[in-house]
């Protein structure tokens, strides 16, 4: 698709030169990108679903290998992918079961090259569903010959519709599906932080003490939306270093009348004896359950179990990703310039290259990311509510196809 | 109920070795001369159960077992087809299942390379095929890894397992048993097999797995368990007691005198605290997920 490709490297030069940061922003644009991907695909009169797909894992393949840290943006792409699945799969079933009344006389000469005995229209719908799911125990035994049952049926289907026009209609029907269905996932995206405020009163009590560290946008708005139904609380917020955003975040919470107190990062762990609960954001969750968050909270998590506080996490969907983290604290990191933490200027001395073997003496080290395990989280308040770590998977296997997780496993399996 | 058929599950079990579940189940039903769902569904009871007293201590025969009972008696396949054609499907399915389990050892491998990083020591206990598929895999993927191997007393299955790795020229390094938290500090994670997977999302293993695991823990460092799905037994020990004994012959070298009574237990039960990560072929698993498999399947 020539149309695209100038939108597509150009979302990718702004992932490369990190001019979009923060998942929300990189989710929405992915999602809008993805949708302008899939309205500009012309579809093919075989196997639309699969070549759909094609165009979108190209895309996004590009995107996840501009920016590996920002995790939206594989997930994002591959709840697109999902959405391809489900749609295709949903149109299939609804065909088949039309045609099956039709299809006797075609019943005979099928059975001619087909040792199995046929299948009848609904368990191929049932497999259908099945296919979407994860892999379980429940289709162990019978998961072997659904996918070659499948495809027969579907590409039989195609071939007995001999209309063209109705062919077309159909493939209009599919790709206007899954862009309405990407609508969604962008409605979903920007609603999340509604969603998940709503929650606030049932989390924060009257006069409790609520710490957090730096400032997501997440945390602000379960702030207010507990201050707007009339809790009065007190919040600590740490300051967030090297970036400061907690400064801001204590700003914007004066302005809304709740009681606010500025702590620098290292006073955490005096002050959380004092604390009722911490709530921070994430930058993404992982399928373990563990939390990718801005640098410092494994320490204010730490501090927390040392006190039984809970550790609260508040995150949209799009933050969760499928993936197990791998030797986090290097593999999902970014190290920013060290001018966040030291002035040139006065420390010009010290990183002068021309020392000893051309290796200055000063190093700055400015990790943005933590891996916060686990183990150290209490809960985590996702759009659809409350969950605890090790549930996470099963948010996973309702937003994301197995074999879209790991890419790989498909060359094989096929 | 026909007696052959339930004696001939029983003589088809050439060796007691936990995946040979199904095929001689499918030899029931190739034999029986049921009419009817029902009658068939009986006949293989009895000889499931039957082939389980084989080899009671077996938790992934008898899982086997139930998996495919399971099969039988809800899958919606056979809901709508003839009793020649379900019965034809179910022959397919049991004679499919060494292949399954073929399949999941290699879905492992491939599941775990990622974990697996360059420079990384591994601690192995015992012989395990899935562990070994998945060094294997690692190997052949051009990865360095040293691996540490305990000696896996009474029958020293871990010698078996070191000299199969420096077959495949890996760097192996074979332990007693009781050098584990002595060597625990050079080790980045352990990789142990399963004989079951029980319902709190725990291991059943090789004795002195639990050992290592709680060493594992107490230092901070990943225990993952490859394991396959059918694995997965409704079982929820509560203590290391509870669970049907496997006996081992234990061979100390020097005569133990009489009246000294000896543990010849040859398995123990992990914890699902202590575990970190379940690699199997229906993905990579917390421990919590495998009630949740279980449950969906045999509510």
């Amino acid at each position: 698709m020539p149309d695209v490709q100038p939108l597509v490297s150009e979302f990718v030069l702004k992932l490369k030169r990190r001019k979009v940061e923060g998942s929300h922003a990189v989710a929405r644009q992915t999602a809008e990108l993805l949708r302008s991907v899939v309205s500009q695909h012309r579809m093919g009169s075989t196997n639309q679903a699969a070549a759909l797909a094609d165009a979108v894992r190209g895309v996004g393949e590009q995107l996840i290998a501009a920016n590996p840290i920002e995790l939206a943006v594989g997930n994002i792409v591959r709840r697109v992918l999902h959405i391809i699945k489900e749609e295709d799969i949903s149109s299939t079933a609804v065909g088949i079961e039309g045609l099956s009344v039709t299809a006797e006389s075609d019943d005979e000469y099928e059975s001619g090259n087909d040792d199995h005995p046929t299948l009848s229209a609904a368990v191929l719908a049932a497999h259908a569903r099945n296919a979407l799911r994860a892999p379980s125990l429940q289709t162990l035994l019978e998961d072997i010959p659904v996918s070659t049952a499948l495809s027969r049926s579907a590409s039989s289907a195609g071939d007995s519709d001999g209309k063209s026009g109705d062919k077309s209609s159909k493939s209009r029907k599919l790709k206007h599906d899954v862009i309405a269905a990407i609508g969604d996932l962008i409605d979903e995206i920007d609603t999340c932080y509604d969603q998940i405020s709503e929650q606030a009163v049932e989390h924060i009590h009257q006069n409790e003490v609520i710490l957090t560290l730096g400032r997501s946008r997440t945390v602000k708005e379960f702030l207010y939306a507990a201050k707007e139904k009339k809790r009065s609380f007190r919040v600590f917020v740490a300051e967030g270093a090297p970036r400061y955003k907690g400064h801001v975040l204590a700003k914007e919470l004066v302005e809304k009348g709740v009681q606010t107190t500025v702590i620098t990062d290292s006073a955490v762990f005096a002050m959380i004896s004092r604390v009722n609960m911490v709530i921070v954001g994430a930058h993404a969750i992982m399928a373990n359950g563990g939390v990718i968050a801005p640098v410092g909270m494994n320490m204010v998590a730490l501090a927390a179990q040392r006190h039984a506080v809970p550790f609260v996490v508040v995150a949209g969907s799009h933050k969760l990703c499928p993936l197990y983290p791998h030797n986090p604290e290097v593999l999902l990191n970014e190290l920013k310039s060290p001018s966040d933490l030291l002035d040139f200027g006065e420390f010009s001395s010290c990183m002068n290259f021309s020392t000893q073997d051309g290796t200055p003496l000063l190093n700055v080290v400015n990790p943005t990311f933590d891996y916060v395990p686990p183990k150290l989280v209490s809960l985590f308040i996702t759009d659809t509510g409350g969950h605890s770590p090790s549930y996470m998977y099963r948010l996973i296997a309702e937003y994301y196809s197995a074999d879209d997780l790991v890419v790989r496993r498909k060359s094989t399996s096929s | 109920m026909e007696p052959d058929a339930s004696s001939a599950a029983a003589a088809q079990n050439p060796n007691p070795n936990p995946s040979t579940g199904p095929p001689p189940i499918s030899a029931v039903i190739r034999s029986s001369r049921a009419t009817t769902m029902m009658e068939l569904e009986i006949e293989l009871k009895k000889a499931s159960d039957k082939l389980k007293s084989w080899d009671a201590t077996s938790i992934s025969l008898s899982a086997a077992c139930d998996l495919f009972m399971r099969f039988v008696t809800r899958t919606s396949h056979l809901e709508h087809e003839k009793f020649d054609a379900a019965k034809s499907r179910l022959i397919e399915r049991g004679e499919k299942f060494g292949e399954i389990s073929l399949k999941a050892r290699k879905t492992i491998a491939m599941l775990s390379q990622d974990f697996i990083s360059d420079g990384c020591t591994i601690l192995v206990h015992g012989y395990s095929r899935v562990v070994l598929e998945v060094l294997k895999l690692a190997a052949s993927n051009r990865k360095l890894f040293r691996v540490l191997c305990t000696e896996g007393r009474p029958d020293r299955t871990g010698l078996r397992m070191s000299n199969e790795l420096a077959a495949l020229g890996i760097p192996v390094k074979v332990l007693i048993d009781s050098a584990v938290a002595y060597s625990m500090d050079e080790v980045d994670m352990v990789f142990v097999g399963a004989d079951g997977v029980v319902e709190s999302g725990g291991i059943i293993n090789m004795m002195g797995t639990y050992q290592i695991a709680l060493v594992a823990h107490s230092m901070n460092k990943p225990v993952y368990v490859a394991a396959e799905s059918y694995k997965f037994a409704r079982l929820y020990p509560l203590d290391q007691k509870d669970m049907t004994p496997a006996h081992r012959p234990i061979d100390f070298g020097v005569p133990i005198p009489a009246g000294v009574e000896v543990e010849t237990s040859a398995r123990d039960y992990t914890p699902p605290q202590y575990l970190t990560l379940l690699l199997t072929d229906l993905g990579v698993l917390t421990p919590s997920v495998v009630s949740d498999e279980l449950i969906q399947l045999y509510l």
